[in-house]
């Protein structure tokens, strides 16, 4: 027991946690160099499924919508609209899948966007969130499971494209969010939205396939989508929905964002220091040591105020 | 008569053991008012028990996290990290005359987390499955999110609970009958046999959380405005619980003091004030080092809303990191409180700013608290004001002089001798602490 | 002829049928040109786009080459607390050969008012025609059927309707109740319902009963019926309430010709504005449609289209359904159930916010300041001499001449 060692002496149950701690946080960083859960570009596996919008061929006949809602079980959200029509404002915890309107301040120039969950492919979402709840499923579909969401609304806060929704009126709320139809693809079928879509203007498909389709209509028209490159190719590391828009993204909706994936970005160092809580142990080894030291001398010098003053140390 | 010994123990001037207050009605006119509030409080938080969030709170999509999670949690653990930084200097870097204040600290440190803890507690959406906190294969080790949801009610409910323990235990000692004496001196040396690893978990913990705190707003990206936004985000976040730990010590104890009119102790204050110091100096570097590497120097003297944002929360912390530095200041009393006080807002705004007015969502959208958010995040701070106003007086908490001790257990029996007398006539916790 | 009704029934009845001829040696004798019947086809075609056999996925002279060969169904008609007019409408058509066609497509063996009998040789033509096509021919009801006080408010030939429908309904291969009055009660079963009027369905559940409700229903809808009947024997699809599908499964909302105008917001708010000019929607002034079912946005009245009530500027009143016409007010505004189709408007893109919201950072600021303050002032309590370690209202004081002797010693440098 550590009391038989005099004040100075590391006992052997503290040597070892330092050492332990010590080693396990040297492991860790050369585990990390060689290979890491976020990288900074993740890869997309090569079953990844992928819807492909192109502003350019949406007529904003919103067919998607009621479609999207009827697949999921949803109800129109009629609010803005007196009960007549279903009219949300965004996303919202009735509506998964959006037409947006874009309209140039001072023109006649105007833009429809399709908007829904990403499925990054690394979603913050998915590293954030406490117990599991949304995860990276079958195909790369981002999913969300009831039995262990506790609702504390940390995907909201960590999406980039604020895609996730929370029933805030409901007494068991969900978290309300495209799953890429994901009942539906185990039956082989399309997502609802790109079922029903009479232009074309979403088109369901392999990642791998839609990317190069859409770096094809790119190459075949110099010019007419802007920057001539594909949204979401990179973005956030990567998204599963990969949009081409004749007007800049940033107009349409389609956030600014690095090339890096967030979970990169935010597990950056913790991942290093809490592997095989590596930090954690050699901080406690640590601090072990030299609290045992200075309580040993503490507790000999309140014997003697003890002495002194008749009075017990207080703790 | 009272010195400092040169080696450092723990004989200090006036601050030498807590004392409770004792020249105080226990029910005031202000813990009343605190009590109402503190019930409102918890009566809204009863029917938010059965009320879904959305009409009941003011959040929305776009800040999903009001002002429960962002200030009751966020900031004020912040200022309950009292604990931590104290506790550090005193049993890590053997400044031993804090050791006295550590009560006040333990107190009001477990008192923010508690009431944190509660507001917590009735935020969460789905609260019926937070029991996948016990099932470590549904954790998601990557989130800050479950660190934080696991190690704070750890932190409080074990380790901080376990350190304010030898106060509730000093009471029964005094009041209880001799069974209870006996059985708690024979306790005491396995309590005094766990203390210190109870101390190394005290620290490990709000190191991993605090700076988890931080760590959860890493995934937020670009929607923290690039002021605050920074991988180094735990490690500001970490610091600035350290600094608001200590200034709010100080500040407590000041305000106490002019309260119940006790007599000061600079020697402590004056270290406490030095400590603070260097963890605003401390905090402040990383800060700017921080802004330089990446490039920020410029956006923070633009001038802009955001930028004299910036600039004040700084300046709140700048002022006391060099007021501080000089010995005068450290032992006038007036300038202590006015500098504790600008640390602990500094650090309360840093910690509240990248959540709420640097946080901008995706799309447009607003937040204001509705007024029932309002009063429970008052009620809970209210009720963590009455829990510490009946714990100073009674328990040990607040530090006094020996001769006050002796004055409280020698004064009352002679004034009431029906009072509950020991048979064997040592000292005893007077029946009642009623003004004299 | 009676003899041939003592050989073999099958073919007793065969030959029965025979005698009715079928529609093409029919159309042949009274001289009505291929040309019209194919209209007439055409016509059928419309009315039932689906779910009606002999017009599925054929061309107009297919369906007129099939139905040519279907042996004229014998149809007896009765009226009971009817206003006529779904024998009306059956007559209705904007041709006067297409009306005359009609009567020689089915074989209307009794109808009181298109008939040239009456009273005795009426009903003894009632009587035979039951007797001679027992089984085999279709009872056509129009008019509900009174029920209170033993069914005397309406007697035929001195019967009660209770009776006579039990008799020739009940001796017939199918009934058409034609028309809301048939089908549930239509009018005369409104508040406060005198004569305890039902239809037929209440009446004789177990019979093979088909309803087509309306006042009056389309009549391409009777005639597929009757033909499909006569070709096959086969009745079309019927929903729970034995209503045929491919006339009564959807509302007149989701097929309204004006749903455009219902989508774009444009409505009529009172009789005659600028908007029921223009034809616009009608549903602020109570139109039943979304909660209607019959087919009367596609297929309007009298061959001319537009002739149908929201054509004209009326609003539905929802005249197919038991628990709307005739008890819900006529302007009185409908609930919309379907899963509404996108409307014309559209949500914005709402660009990111980057300005901080002047008030909440006021409300910080104040909130700051407010503490600063409270803290300013409760630091000057204290002294703001250099190691004074009084406080005001303690037991140490505070000796401003001699401030090196005061209670609080020094500690050590």
């Amino acid at each position: 027991m550590s009391s038989t060692t005099t004040p100075h002496q590391i006992s052997r149950r503290q040597a070892l946690l330092g050492i332990f701690g010590l080693g396990g946080t040297i492991t860790g960083l050369a585990v990390n160099a060689v290979g890491s859960e976020h990288p900074e570009h993740p890869v997309a596996a090569p079953d990844a499924v992928s819807m492909l919008y192109d502003n350019t061929i949406c007529t904003g006949c919103k067919a998607c919508m009621p479609a999207c809602n009827e697949a999921n079980g949803l109800p129109p959200d009629t609010v803005l609209s007196g009960g007549i029509w279903d009219l949300p404002p965004d996303l919202n915890s009735k509506t998964k899948n959006i037409i947006k309107l874009y309209q140039e301040p001072d023109g006649p120039g105007f833009s429809y966007v399709k908007r829904q969950c990403m499925h990054c492919l690394d979603p913050a979402c998915v590293t954030g969130c406490p117990f599991g709840s949304l995860k990276k499923a079958d195909w790369g579909a981002v999913t969300w499971n009831s039995s262990l969401c506790i609702g504390c609304r940390y995907c909201e806060v960590a999406c980039p494209f604020d895609v996730p929704k929370f029933q805030w009126d409901h007494w068991n709320p969900k978290i309300v969010k495209c799953e890429f139809c994901y009942d539906r693809l185990h039956n082989n079928q399309q997502p609802a939205c790109t079922a029903v879509c009479p232009t074309g203007a979403v088109i369901f498909g392999k990642r791998t396939d839609l990317l190069a389709k859409a770096k094809d209509r790119v190459a075949a028209a110099p010019n007419k989508y802007f920057e001539n490159r594909v949204y979401g190719e990179h973005e956030a590391g990567g998204t599963q929905v990969l949009y081409l828009s004749n007007v800049a993204f940033e107009k349409i909706g389609l956030p600014k964002l690095g090339t890096t994936s967030l979970g990169h970005y935010a597990t950056k160092v913790t991942s290093v220091i809490y592997k095989w809580l590596s930090g954690p142990i050699l901080a406690a080894g640590l601090l072990g040591v030299v609290i045992k030291k200075n309580w040993n001398r503490h507790e000999a010098e309140s014997a003697e105020q003890e002495k002194k003053t008749g009075l017990q140390e207080q703790l | 008569m009272y010195k400092h010994d040169i080696t450092g123990s723990t004989l200090i001037n006036h601050w030498q053991r807590g004392v409770p207050v004792y020249r105080e009605p226990v029910v005031t006119p202000t813990l009343l008012f605190f009590a109402a509030l503190a019930a409102l409080g918890l009566v809204l938080a009863a029917v938010r028990f059965f009320s879904p969030l959305g009409p009941f709170s003011g959040m929305n999509d776009a800040y999903a996290w009001g002002i429960w999670k962002t200030f009751n949690v966020m900031t004020l653990t912040a200022l309950g990290s009292g604990p931590l930084a104290v506790g550090i200097a005193a049993w890590v870097f053997n400044r031993h005359k804090l050791h006295v204040v550590m009560r006040t600290a333990l107190v009001s440190g477990f008192l923010f987390y508690a009431t944190g803890l509660i507001a917590l507690g009735f935020d969460v959406g789905r609260p019926w499955n937070f029991y996948s906190a016990l099932l470590p294969w549904r954790w998601n080790a990557e989130s800050a999110m479950l660190e934080i949801s696991i190690c704070m009610p750890l932190y409080c409910a074990v380790f901080l609970a376990f350190e304010n323990l030898p106060l509730f235990l000093e009471r029964f000692y005094y009041t209880g009958s001799e069974r209870t004496r006996t059985f708690l001196r024979g306790i005491a040396p396995s309590l005094r046999r766990i203390y210190p690893f109870v101390i190394v978990g005290a620290y490990v913990l709000p190191l991993m959380h605090q700076s988890s705190l931080g760590g959860l707003l890493l995934l937020a990206g670009n929607k923290i405005n690039p002021l605050w936004q920074t991988p180094s985000l735990p490690l500001l976040y970490l610091l600035a619980a350290g600094l608001c730990g200590l200034g709010f010590v100080i500040f407590l104890l000041l305000i106490c003091s002019l309260r119940y009119s006790r007599p000061l102790d600079l020697g402590v204050l004056g270290e406490l004030g030095n400590l603070l110091s260097c963890a605003c100096l401390l905090f402040l570097a990383v800060r700017a080092g921080d802004l330089l590497w990446r490039g920020q120097v410029r956006a923070a003297f633009a001038f802009d809303k955001i930028s004299v944002l910036f600039l004040i929360e700084t300046a709140l912390i700048l002022i006391p990191a060099i007021t501080l530095r000089m010995k005068t200041a450290r032992e006038t009393p007036r300038t202590m409180l006015k500098m504790a006080t600008l640390a602990c807002l500094g650090g309360m705004l840093y910690r509240f700013i990248p959540t709420s007015i640097a946080y901008i969502p995706a799309h447009r959208a607003s937040y204001f608290p509705s007024l029932p958010e309002v009063l429970m995040a008052i009620g809970y701070i209210a009720l963590g004001i009455v829990a510490f106003i009946l714990a100073v007086k009674y328990f040990a908490v607040l530090p006094g002089e020996i001769k006050e001790w002796n004055y409280i257990f020698k004064a009352v029996p002679r004034r009431q001798p029906t009072s509950q007398s020991d048979a064997k006539g040592g000292t005893q916790w007077p029946a009642s602490l009623s003004t004299r | 002829m009676l003899k041939d009704l003592t050989l073999d029934p099958l073919v007793a009845s065969a030959r029965v049928l025979d005698v009715l001829g079928t529609i093409d040696e029919r159309l042949l004798r009274c001289g009505i040109s291929r040309r019209a019947f194919v209209q007439f086809c055409s016509s059928l075609m419309i009315a039932a786009p689906f779910g009606l056999a002999i017009t599925d996925k054929k061309t107009p002279e297919e369906v007129a080459a099939g139905l040519g060969k279907v042996i004229r169904p014998p149809v007896i008609w009765l009226a009971f607390q009817d206003c006529t007019g779904c024998t009306e409408t059956l007559l209705r058509t904007s041709h006067p050969d297409l009306g005359d066609l009609i009567m020689n497509v089915i074989s209307l063996e009794y109808h009181e008012t298109l008939m040239a009998g009456s009273g005795l040789q009426a009903q003894q033509a009632l009587d035979e025609a039951v007797k001679k096509y027992a089984g085999k021919y279709i009872c056509v009801v129009e008019g509900s059927i009174p029920t209170r006080d033993k069914g005397v408010y309406m007697k035929l030939a001195g019967r009660p309707a209770m009776e006579v429908l039990a008799d020739v309904g009940g001796r017939a291969a199918a009934i058409v109740a034609i028309g809301s009055c048939a089908s549930w009660g239509g009018i005369p079963s409104a508040d406060p319902d005198p004569t305890g009027a039902v239809g037929v369905v209440d009446l004789l559940p177990n019979q093979t009963i088909v309803n087509l409700p309306g006042c009056p229903p389309n009549p391409y809808t009777l005639l597929g019926v009757l033909l499909q009947f006569a070709d096959s024997g086969t009745l079309p699809e019927m929903d729970g309430e034995r209503r045929p599908k491919f006339a009564y499964d959807r509302d007149i909302h989701e097929h309204c010709p004006r749903r455009a105008h219902f989508d774009a917001g444009n409505f009529v708010k009172q009789f005659g504005d600028y908007g029921h000019r223009e034809g616009w929607c009608l549903y602020e002034m109570g139109c039943k449609g979304p909660d209607t079912h019959a087919g009367c946005s596609t297929r309007h009245f009298n061959e001319i289209p537009d002739v149908w009530p929201i054509g004209i500027g009326a609003p539905c009143i929802g005249c197919t359904e038991k628990s709307i016409a005739f008890r819900v007010p006529m302007f009185k505004v409908v609930q919309i159930h379907t899963l509404a189709a996108p409307p014309s408007a559209y949500a914005p893109i709402s660009a990111p916010q980057g300005v901080i919201s002047p008030l909440a950072t006021g409300l910080v600021g104040v909130a700051v300041g407010a503490l600063a303050g409270a803290g300013y002032v409760a630091s000057r309590r204290f002294s703001t001499m250099k190691d004074d370690e009084s406080v005001p209202g303690s037991s140490m004081t505070r000796t401003p001449e001699k401030p090196d002797s005061s209670a609080g010693p020094k500690g050590p440098a």
